[in-house]
């Protein structure tokens, strides 16, 4: 049950002929019950909302920042026609803020008998699966004096999977891995093993390459070409504990993170290798592995879906021992994982001669653009001191990769936007150095 | 974003008319835009209560409603609490009075309570009129012809004053101010009863003695008791009934005053007066309201069944508020701010500058081809490559700026920062 403005605007009209014909309790009295009667008839001949039948169709995945759209079908099994005023309900980030009230509401006039359909645009603004929660539906009476109103539950779920918003470095990385596959003119002599082809030697060849016994059946210096190692095993390991959750400008440092494993995953699979994740925290979030070529992005864009940041310290030794149970053979560990001083003295360090000592480690970390900012700050005691602070803090960063260094292990720290390049550079210095 | 397109009357096949379901959770063929489609099921998904469902949610309500309505009425039944006036002689409460009425009774006066204060005396009486401002001129005058042996006026206003007490003033029409505190006070006069009684908590309004009265409790030029002689006995005028309240009765010579005045007759009569009674014609200003037409006024009251309907009609929301559990934020750089906050509370500029010059050295050392030992370059190697690349720049001075003792106060601090700085730029554009 509900009114519409036109029955309060129907009582105040009713004001000039109480004021001016009837102006007495049975006045107001006749103005209010004619009003009502209205009203209440109105409210007989809506069509009634609980034998409405609604289904749902359109999206279900969508990558975030993109629109989605889901279809909400009504049909209208009374021999009334539906002048409904319909609300499809999601949660509030399943719009952009401000344009939740217009994308959710909908005007449909459904004939009786037939069915119409409405569709609600999506545009999430978190990752993760969104749940559609409620429909609800205000059937209006042919008057418009009075409505039914009544809500129906439909599931449906549309789940934001991470953005992937480095993907315009692929292009530009995908041409630097042909140069190293030797398949364009411009020739940059591998370090791999597996020999690729002979060609004339060049002035700046390496004279060790020089493959004497076929330059001896051609009149030219021939030297042998190697290729990078192809079908090597990479786990990408994420570390989702708490300082995963520390906000870099707009986005906790973990989007950061996926972004760049998402970019090393796609550049991986195209040079061949296989990619296996891990995301772990006090416990294990989400392990994919063995999954073939062809679906490894969509896989992994699923599973990251819903990973968020959990608040609690990261169990190392649990998060070491699964990856190496995840990378039995010699493997390239990329970890995803803070830099901050404590966790990885206390939690990492002691278990680093485990990884390394079969496997290569990349140990990746997100920085903080707003430490420069605030290490540029200069002028007053407060902007110095923090100046201090932020240089402490960057100070304390270095010593701590320069100590992972010596373990054998390459560390990264880079600003957000540039982590996921960055990594991708160092995918391809390691393969063109045969380090995989 | 609404598109209201007219879907095909699809025939339902058995496979369509499925219970409405939730789309796979799993993995999904595609990286983004996979769509499904659920068309309408034949299962119902309202959630409209039924009458039981109804019932067992409003339950609750109900027998809640009813307890309150039970508890209320309880308590209006159990609790006859009146409440009367100040200076009542029915009332037990702080300002009330009935305490000088159960003395006066005591004494052997013959009391009585009267809402008509015309009626005529049988023989000597005292007659005590808490509010004679609230009487009519017409009961006013009758009152003054009634003769009685003693009139008590309480706070009487100039009307009453002219009516029953003729030659006292209000003490402001001859200058003085109109109003005193009440506070003890010590007679001052011949009057047999404020003699009596000493000191007493008086003051309220003041008046004027006139030619014939006698003024006690002097307070500046007026007087908060009047006594004058009247026709058939006399008037006592007070500026307060505040020493006949309950509470004050006991305090200084209230009580003895109290009985001296309203006890000197055999009968008393003590008038209630009607605060109901609309005040004398003529004084009362015309409000908007006597204005307005009165057909307008009906208007008005269906107005405000106009203005409920629109308040239902705005108050019925299309669903209910949607929640969302949002995550923690947490920004990356809070514990670097608090650090910094830190410094500066303790005042740690040794602290700070040991940092800022340690970024410094570590910057350098690259841009002039110093090794790093450990993270950090050698003082000495960095301080010679410096003299090397501004040979006009002291040693001593670059190597006081960069390793050496920690600044003295804040000046010093701001000074190093922008030193350093200087250093930096000139080393990178000798």
């Amino acid at each position: 049950m509900a009114l519409t403005g036109r029955t309060a605007l129907l009582a105040a009209l009713g004001t000039l002929v109480v004021g001016l014909l009837l102006p007495s309790w049975a006045g107001i009295g006749l103005v209010t019950g004619t009003v009502l009667l209205a009203a209440v008839i109105d409210l007989a001949l809506a069509a009634p909302v609980r034998s409405l039948r609604l289904g749902r169709g359109g999206d279900t995945t969508v990558r975030l920042g993109e629109p989605a759209s889901v279809e909400l079908t009504v049909t209208n099994p009374s021999g009334r026609p539906l002048r409904a005023r319909i609300r499809d309900a999601w949660a509030p980030s399943a719009w952009r803020p401000g344009t939740a009230e217009a994308a959710s509401r909908h005007t449909l006039l459904v004939p009786g008998g037939e069915r119409r359909r409405a569709v609600t645009v999506l545009t999430p603004t978190r990752r993760g699966d969104h749940h559609a929660r409620r429909v609800t539906v205000r059937s209006l009476g042919p008057l418009g004096l009075a409505g039914r109103q009544g809500s129906h539950v439909l599931p449906w779920t549309v789940r934001a999977l991470p953005p992937f918003a480095s993907r315009k470095h692929l292009p530009s990385r995908l041409a630097r891995l042909r140069e190293l596959d030797g398949r364009t003119s411009v020739l940059t002599r591998g370090q791999g093993t597996e020999f690729d082809s002979l060609r004339e030697y060049l002035p700046g060849d390496d004279v060790r390459s020089i493959d004497w016994r076929a330059s001896a059946r051609r009149n030219t210096v021939a030297v042998r070409t190697w290729r990078p190692e192809r079908d090597r095993h990479i786990l990408i390991v994420l570390d989702t504990g708490r300082t995963s959750a520390g906000r870099v400008g707009d986005a906790p440092r973990l989007d950061a993170a996926l972004d760049a494993a998402l970019l090393l995953t796609a550049l991986a699979t195209r040079a061949g290798d296989r990619v296996d994740l891990l995301a772990h925290d006090a416990r294990k979030r989400v392990a994919v592995a063995g999954s073939s070529a062809s679906e490894i992005l969509p896989a992994f864009t699923n599973a990251m879906a819903s990973l968020e940041p959990a608040l609690h310290e990261t169990d190392m030794r649990s998060l070491v021992s699964t990856a190496l149970k995840m990378a039995p053979h010699r493997s390239l560990i990329v970890l995803l994982t803070g830099l901050d001083a404590a966790p990885v003295e206390d939690g990492l360090r002691p278990l680093l001669p485990l990884l390394t000592k079969r496997h290569e480690v990349v140990l990746a970390s997100v920085a903080d653009p707003h430490l420069d900012a605030l290490a540029a700050g200069r002028g007053t005691l407060e902007a110095v001191y923090g100046a201090a602070a932020a240089e402490q803090t960057r100070a304390d960063r270095r010593a701590t990769a320069e100590r992972l260094t010596r373990h054998g292990v390459t560390v990264l720290d880079a600003a957000p936007t540039q982590l996921a390049p960055a990594l991708a550079d160092t995918y391809l210095a390691l393969k063109a150095a045969g380090r995989l | 974003m609404t598109g209201t397109t007219p879907a095909p009357p699809a025939p339902r096949s058995p496979a369509d008319a499925g219970p409405t379901s939730p789309p796979p959770a799993g993995p999904s063929p595609g990286p983004a835009g996979t769509t499904a489609t659920n068309p309408a099921g034949t299962a119902t998904t309202s959630l409209a209560l039924t009458g039981r469902g109804l019932w067992r949610r409003a339950r609750w309500y109900l027998v809640v409603l009813a307890v309150l309505l039970i508890g209320a009425t309880a308590v209006a039944a159990i609790g006859q609490d009146r409440r009367y006036p100040p200076l009542d002689p029915r009332s037990y409460d702080r300002d009330g009075a009935h305490a000088v009425l159960a003395l006066l009774e005591h004494q052997g006066l013959k009391t009585d309570l009267t809402t008509d204060p015309t009626g005529h005396p049988t023989g000597a009486d005292t007659l005590v009129l808490p509010e004679p401002d609230l009487l009519s001129p017409a009961e006013l005058r009758a009152v003054a012809a009634a003769r009685h042996s003693r009139l008590v006026l309480i706070a009487p206003g100039p009307a009453a004053l002219s009516a029953l007490a003729p030659g006292i003033r209000s003490s402001e029409e001859d200058g003085g101010p109109p109003y005193a505190s009440v506070r003890s006070t010590a007679a001052q006069c011949s009057l047999t009863e404020a003699v009596r009684a000493g000191t007493a908590g008086i003051g309220g309004m003041l008046y004027t003695n006139g030619s014939r009265g006698e003024g006690c409790y002097p307070r500046g030029h007026g007087y908060p008791l009047v006594s004058t002689p009247a026709v058939g006995g006399d008037v006592i005028v007070l500026g307060t009934g505040a020493f006949l309240h309950n509470e004050e009765l006991a305090k200084d010579g209230n009580a003895a005053l109290a009985l001296g005045l309203l006890g000197s007759q055999p009968h008393l009569t003590w008038h209630l007066p009607d605060y109901t009674a609309p005040l004398a014609q003529g004084t009362r200003d015309k409000t908007f309201g006597d204005y307005v037409p009165d057909g307008w006024r009906w208007a008005g009251y269906q107005l405000a069944v106009a203005a409920v309907l629109t308040a239902l009609w705005r108050g019925r929301r299309l669903g209910p508020v949607i929640s969302e559990n949002l995550p923690v934020v947490v920004r990356a750089a809070e514990t670097t701010e608090g650090r910094a906050r830190l410094y500066r509370r303790a005042k740690a500029r040794g602290r700070a500058a040991e940092a800022l010059r340690r970024a410094t050295a570590h910057r350098l050392a690259p841009a002039l081809g110093v090794p790093l030992q450990a993270g950090e370059p050698d003082p000495d190697t960095l301080c010679a490559a410096v003299a090397d690349r501004l040979p006009e720049q002291p040693a001593g001075d670059v190597r006081a700026l960069l390793f050496g003792p920690p600044p003295t106060d804040d000046a010093a601090l701001l000074r190093l920062a922008d030193d350093l700085d200087a250093l930096e730029r000139q080393v990178r554009n000798p």
